[in-house]
């Protein structure tokens, strides 16, 4: 960007603003807040919605704000009589094509079109006419696509195309027939949508919303029969908070636990004591392959959207993929195997539920290679919305709650645990293990910085017995790609990848609590938040290596034996196979 | 017409000027003294383009052209060239201008007359599909002399001399584009030519590549020079095979004679082109969806600036006009600016091609001089409303365009006196509506074609055009409601400003201008649910007058059994039953059944 | 070296040559639009008549096809040169007339006053 200063004139005032920005971004240094809808910072600028018009003098037409770069001596009108109404008129041809029911909306109250509505001042009607109607996509395990209530901001195609470099959903048809869709209309089980939920995430109305199991799950919790059992992902305790008004970064896991306990829930468990076990293996993997001579890089699997992705549009790969399952999977399989064992109960009668910050999970625990004994290991998973719903719901005071401690044998974990929810996290809680385990010392500057942030690709180099170790670690599906692409390229480039299929890693995933009216979808200063939440978890930890864990190391003795012994292969590990996309027939094909 | 000698006048202001009429007179007094009346026609032109050389006489055959002619030459040329054949070397203009072309072969017809051919000047003169026949009218030679005389600087500035605008319809000037896409540093760069014609009823980039490809290839060849770019991509719809078929043959043919491809005729500059086949959106005229088009993506407008000049197809600097803007290039190339300066208006340089249809006697394909009226258009060209009917309007412009009134019919065509007017130039559709047509109804057609062929991305046009067509409707069917009139006029305005491209900001073009030039038509469907022109079915009543000879050929047509009579007897319709589906009306041979 | 200007001169001057060849010199030509307006009104079946009666021995006609002149309401249409007179523009040509204009002017230099476009 240009630092040259210039000077404008908003509404008869004159500021000096940077060169080289657009009207809106001048405007927002200068104290305005245009109203806008479909412009988002981190993707490309449609200029679609055109509530941010301005007049801008000399010029016939409008300008849109989000994309109209000022200039020196620029006189602009932001808030003229003739705008204001243009601007209403706009807003309620949205809601002239929206389906009135926004008391039985999921995303009342937390809806952007109705707080747009709300302070443009609709409060009459004047166009009404013909709505469309379009079925709802129920197809896919993990989200639900309702055109009716799409106001072709484009948000979701952007982000589906540009963050995550997925493309399934693109417009359709034309004019007041337009509708956002896969290709070919097909439902969204059978595309490749990785099932990430990112679309979700920066959906102003209710779109696209995760399927919804929170039903389901109140209805088993009535069933005297079953051993409820949870899990709570990191991420979730560091955003919950936001679904009760907090700012963001609260760690909750106190609350949580007390939560869970108070609707029902027999044993509540953490998912980063799993996440210490899938550092045991995933390591031990990673050495093992250092000293076998390959296949390297090592490629992380945790992240369910990314093993999609990968089975999709990489299967040239998957020799490179960890065997070792997610965190949630490998918590699920040991609850109904060495839990259950030690409870005296029949495996059948537990109900593994796992709290997430995704809604890929919901579709990683509907698959039948993670089965254990036959069984489903995850029987529900319920992503970080719905369990700030639940709670309300189940009237529960989820701030005032004194906070609970996770039960064992599945609640202690390390630091190293913790940040598995943040990008980097798992590669510098790997390397924590993988380095004394390699060199017999451990590693006293645990923390590395080169991994930390939210730079879409981080390298890092560490030295290991005078081993060098060149590291990669992408977050968000497009970033993943480029790396990807490197190691297609050079497959000696890298000796281990860390790969999370959203932005941020699981702190920004498909299942987080949406912005509030102050915030903006996936905003940088709210995952800097949360993350800081899992790094603070991390740093009050006394045990921050994963194979320090006590209970950890007693699994180990009482169960499984070894890292990649028999039984662990059979319980915490699995394979993946390829998955092409529709019509492409030759997994060599490179995705472009 | 067996006439010895036809003679046309230029009858074009400059002409006129300088004493046209009075030679007239004078030629016609001289072929009356030698008794060749008979023989002769003698009929006035529009501008021939020769402004500095007028007056300006053309006899034909041999289409000898006389040139700053007074009285006193008059009485030679009859007695030299009409009495002894001899054409009089002293007093022909010899020069050769690319335009002129045309009139050798149809310069004598009363339909070409007003009429001057520039970009059109090989449509239906030559065999489209032969190199031959365009290289034998100089064809490549302005290409041959840009590389050879010019420097590209000198190229861009020739273009911007002729102040020619673009054909495609906002008229931005060309010159203007192709400075801008030249000061851009790098390569590659793109040269486009937009053939995407879209408008319903427009057809003039059709015929004109469809008549004369080569022109189209040359004059992309010499931007393609001018810009610094080596790659040319004609996008041109899918529903034009023919078209499609001669430019690609156009281009293999130029690349067989080496003036495509590396090195052009032994030069430095080398430049090639390829075809892309649009799928028929509207929207894909608009520059900026008809570049994602190219690159496979959805053809959805995007906002500006960043403009293709700049950062166009592939992310790289791009010129894209017109096939009729392409058209002029040779000509403003090989006859200068200067010469093309001479014709059209202060504003609007050079000639403008029209697809004139609707209530005119001859439609068809027209190209005239800027500033030519509507009126010349419509009653001079077009030889008048046929059938004794009484004018009501002519639009311009397309869906995107107006609805013009008797009280316009002398706005002289360009871009600024037709904007001026509540219309725009548009690509070149004119029709001529007469007093069978109902402008409501009119309006609805144009608002349904945009409302269908927008692309659906921005708010405005895509909600906004649909709630319009509702209230339209609901007009027609006499349905309307006080409040109705205002309602179109707030969405349209708001449109017309806050659409993100110019499909959108024009949409509303067609509704806004027939309310305003015939509000009372508008007030009439809603308040008195009363159609003028008897278009709009709801509103009309079908009776049978005394012409009923009582055949009972409408009883039997009738679905709902509302007429009623014996044979022999007056029939009657019950107005209550009658559905108004018109069965009865087409059916009548006796024309007894009346529309009120 | 030769310019490019001096090339594109050789160029037309072959060009012109090849046309000659052709047959351009007739002492009639005739030119069929063949524009997709014309094609749709049935300029093809026309074409062809004009091109079977050559093959049949009009030899002293040259045929060619032209695009669209703009005659939209007439088409399609049929022009015919005879060197020193004024072109003949025939309009809504259908394969009758075709054939009429093939006996009458183009065997006996009549021209058909009723179908001639003004």
């Amino acid at each position: 960007m240009d630092n040259k200063k210039i000077t404008i004139t908003i509404n008869d005032q004159q500021y000096k603003v940077d060169a080289g920005q657009t009207i809106m971004q001048a405007a927002d240094q200068c104290g305005y807040r245009i109203p806008r809808l479909c412009y988002h910072p981190k993707l490309s600028i449609e200029g679609a919605c055109r509530v941010c018009i301005v007049q801008v003098a000399g010029m016939k037409n409008y300008v849109a704000s989000c994309a109209y770069p000022v200039a020196d001596g620029m006189k602009i009108d932001t808030n003229s009589r003739e705008l204001r109404q243009a601007r209403r008129d706009i807003v309620e041809l949205l809601l002239d094509n929206h389906p009135q029911d926004c008391h039985t909306c999921e995303r009342d109250g937390n809806c952007e079109l109705q707080r747009l509505a709300y302070s443009m001042g609709i409060r009459h009607r004047h166009f009404e006419g013909e709505r469309k109607h379009y079925d709802k996509d129920l197809s896919s395990a993990s989200v639900i696509r309702d055109p009716d209530k799409c106001i072709l901001c484009g948000r979701c195609v952007r982000m589906c195309s540009e963050i995550q470099g997925v493309h399934c959903l693109g417009q359709a048809h034309r004019g007041f027939n337009t509708v956002v869709m896969p290709a070919y209309n097909m439902p969204f089980a059978e595309t490749v949508c990785t099932t990430c939920g990112q679309c979700i995430n920066v959906c102003p109305t209710a779109s696209f919303v995760e399927k919804n199991h929170t039903q389901e799950l109140f209805e088993k919790l009535n069933d005297p029969d079953l051993i409820k059992v949870a899990q709570v992902a990191p991420s979730v305790r560091a955003a919950i908070g936001e679904s009760f008004g907090l700012p963001p970064g609260r760690n909750m896991e106190g609350q949580i636990a007390a939560t869970l306990r108070r609707m029902g829930f027999d044993y509540v468990f953490d998912t980063q004591f799993s996440a210490d076990l899938t550092i045991m293996e995933e390591g031990s993997e990673f050495l093992e392959r250092l000293q076998a001579k390959g296949p390297l890089p090592l490629i992380t699997s945790c992240s369910s959207a990314w093993m999609k992705y990968m089975e999709q549009f990489y299967p040239d790969l998957i020799e490179n993929i960890s065997t070792a399952k997610s965190p949630m999977s490998m918590a699920s399989a040991m609850i109904k195997t060495y839990f259950a064992h030690k409870i005296k109960a029949d495996p059948k009668k537990i109900l593994s539920v796992a709290f997430m910050c995704c809604t890929a999970k919901k579709y990683e625990a509907s698959r039948p290679e993670l089965d254990v004994n036959g069984m489903r290991a995850t029987d529900i998973v319920i992503t970080t919305r719905e369990l700030g719903w639940m709670t309300k719901s189940a009237g529960i005071d989820f701030i005032s709650i004194k906070p609970e401690k996770f039960d064992e044998p599945l609640g202690l974990s390390s630091g190293a645990g913790a940040i598995f929810g943040v990008t980097g996290g798992v590669m510098e809680a790997a390397i924590r293990t993988a380095y004394e385990l390699y060199t017999g010392e451990t590693l006293i500057d645990i923390e590395v910085n080169d991994l930390r942030g939210f730079k879409g690709v981080k390298e890092a180099k560490v030295v290991m017995d005078g081993q060098e170790l060149r590291l990669a670690v992408a977050h968000g599906l497009g970033n993943a790609h480029q790396v990807l692409e490197m190691v297609r390229e050079d497959r000696d480039r890298f000796h281990f990848v860390e790969v999370m299929g959203c932005p941020g890693g699981c702190i920004g995933g498909g299942g987080q609590p949406y912005a509030t009216a102050n915030s903006i979808p996936l905003d940088e200063e709210c995952l800097k938040a949360r993350a800081s939440a899992l790094y603070g978890l991390d740093r009050e930890k006394t045990i921050r290596r994963s194979h320090e864990n006590p209970d950890v190391q007693r699994l180990y003795r009482e169960f499984l034996g070894r890292p990649l012994s028999e039984k662990s292969h059979e319980l915490l590990h699995t394979h993946y196979k390829a998955k092409l996309p529709r019509g492409i027939v030759s997994p060599n094909l490179k995705v472009v | 017409m067996t006439a010895t000698y036809r003679i046309i006048v230029c009858d074009g202001t400059s002409c006129l000027n300088s004493g046209a009429r009075t030679l007239t007179t004078v030629l016609k007094a001289q072929l009356d003294k030698h008794g060749l009346t008979d023989k002769t026609t003698v009929s006035l032109s529009g501008c021939l383009g020769m402004c500095d050389k007028g007056p300006i006489v053309v006899v034909n055959p041999g289409y000898t052209l006389y040139g700053s002619l007074t009285e006193g030459d008059i009485p030679e040329i009859v007695e030299e060239h009409l009495v002894k054949g001899k054409p009089i070397a002293r007093l022909a203009i010899q020069e050769d201008h690319l335009y002129n072309r045309f009139f050798r072969v149809f310069g004598d017809a009363k339909f070409f007359g007003h009429q001057m051919r520039v970009t059109l000047r090989n449509c239906g003169i030559i065999d489209p599909e032969s190199i031959d026949d365009y290289l034998s009218l100089r064809g490549y030679e302005a290409l041959a002399k840009a590389v050879t005389d010019m420097t590209p600087q000198q190229v861009v500035a020739e273009v911007e001399k002729s102040g020619l605008r673009g054909r495609g319809g906002a008229g931005f000037p060309t010159g203007t584009k192709w400075k801008f896409t030249a000061a851009q540093v790098g390569t590659p760069k793109y040269v486009i030519c937009n053939a995407d014609e879209g408008d319903p009823g427009a057809f003039m980039d059709r015929s004109a590549i469809e008549g004369d490809p080569h022109t189209i290839v040359e004059g992309m060849a010499i931007g393609g020079y001018a810009v610094g770019s080596s790659k040319g991509i004609v996008y041109i719809r899918a529903e034009y095979p023919l078209a499609i078929r001669r430019i690609t043959k156009a281009i293999e043919d130029a690349r067989a004679h080496g003036l495509l491809g590396e090195n052009i005729l032994g030069s430095d500059f080398s430049f090639d082109m390829e075809i892309r086949l649009g799928a028929g959106a509207f929207v894909c005229g608009e520059e900026t969806a008809l570049i994602h088009s190219i690159e496979g993506a959805r053809g959805m407008p995007r906002p500006r600036p960043p403009y293709p000049s700049v950062q166009g197809l592939f992310g790289r600097p791009t010129l894209i006009n017109n096939v009729e803007t392409w058209a002029n290039v040779p000509v403003i190339v090989l006859d200068g600016a200067n010469w093309f300066r001479t014709v059209g208006t202060e504003t609007s340089k050079g000639t403008k091609v029209f697809a004139l249809a609707g209530k005119v006697v001859n439609t068809g394909l027209i190209e005239v001089p800027m500033g030519t009226t509507l009126r010349q258009i419509i009653y001079d060209v077009g030889g008048g409303i046929p059938g004794g009917k009484a004018f009501k309007a002519v639009q311009t412009g397309g869906p995107s365009g107006g609805c013009l009134p008797e009280q316009y019919l002398d706005t002289p065509i360009d871009y600024d006196s037709l904007a001026k007017a509540g219309s725009i130039m548009g690509s070149g559709g004119m029709i001529v509506i007469d007093e069978d047509s109902c402008m409501v109804d009119i309006a609805k057609f144009f608002l349904e074609f945009t409302q269908n062929e927008s692309c659906g991305k921005c708010t405005p046009c895509r909600e906004g055009t649909k709630r319009m067509l509702e209230i339209l409707t609901r007009i027609t069917e006499g349905k309307g409601q006080a409040g109705d009139i205002d309602k179109l006029e707030r969405l349209g305005k708001m449109i017309q400003k806050a659409s993100l491209c110019g499909l959108g900001q024009s949409a509303p073009n067609p509704v806004l201008s027939t309310i305003k030039n015939f509000r009372a038509e508008y007030e009439e469907h809603i308040h008195d649910k009363r159609c003028r022109a008897r278009v709009c079915e709801n509103l009309v009543t079908y009776e049978i007058t005394e012409k009923c000879v009582g055949c009972g050929a409408c009883r039997k047509v009738c679905p709902v059994t509302a007429i009623a009579g014996g044979p022999k007897k007056q029939h009657v319709i019950d107005q209550d039953k009658c559905i108004k589906c018109g069965q009865c009306f087409k059916t009548c041979k006796f024309e007894a059944i009346a529309k009120v | 070296m030769p310019t490019p200007l001096e090339l594109i001169k050789k160029k037309r001057a072959e060009a012109v040559s090849r046309i000659i060849g052709k047959g351009y010199l007739s002492t009639k030509r005739v030119y069929v639009g063949m524009a997709t307006c014309e094609i749709a009104a049935g300029s093809k079946d026309v074409m062809e008549v004009f091109r079977k009666a050559v093959s049949l021995g009009l030899t002293d006609v040259y045929l060619s096809q032209k695009g669209c002149a703009g005659r939209c309401n007439l088409e399609p249409t049929v022009e015919v040169i005879e060197a020193g007179k004024s072109p003949i523009k025939y309009g809504k040509v259908d394969t009758t007339r075709a054939q009429e204009i093939i006996e009458r002017h183009l065997k006996k230099g009549e021209v058909i006053q009723e179908w001639v476009i003004d």
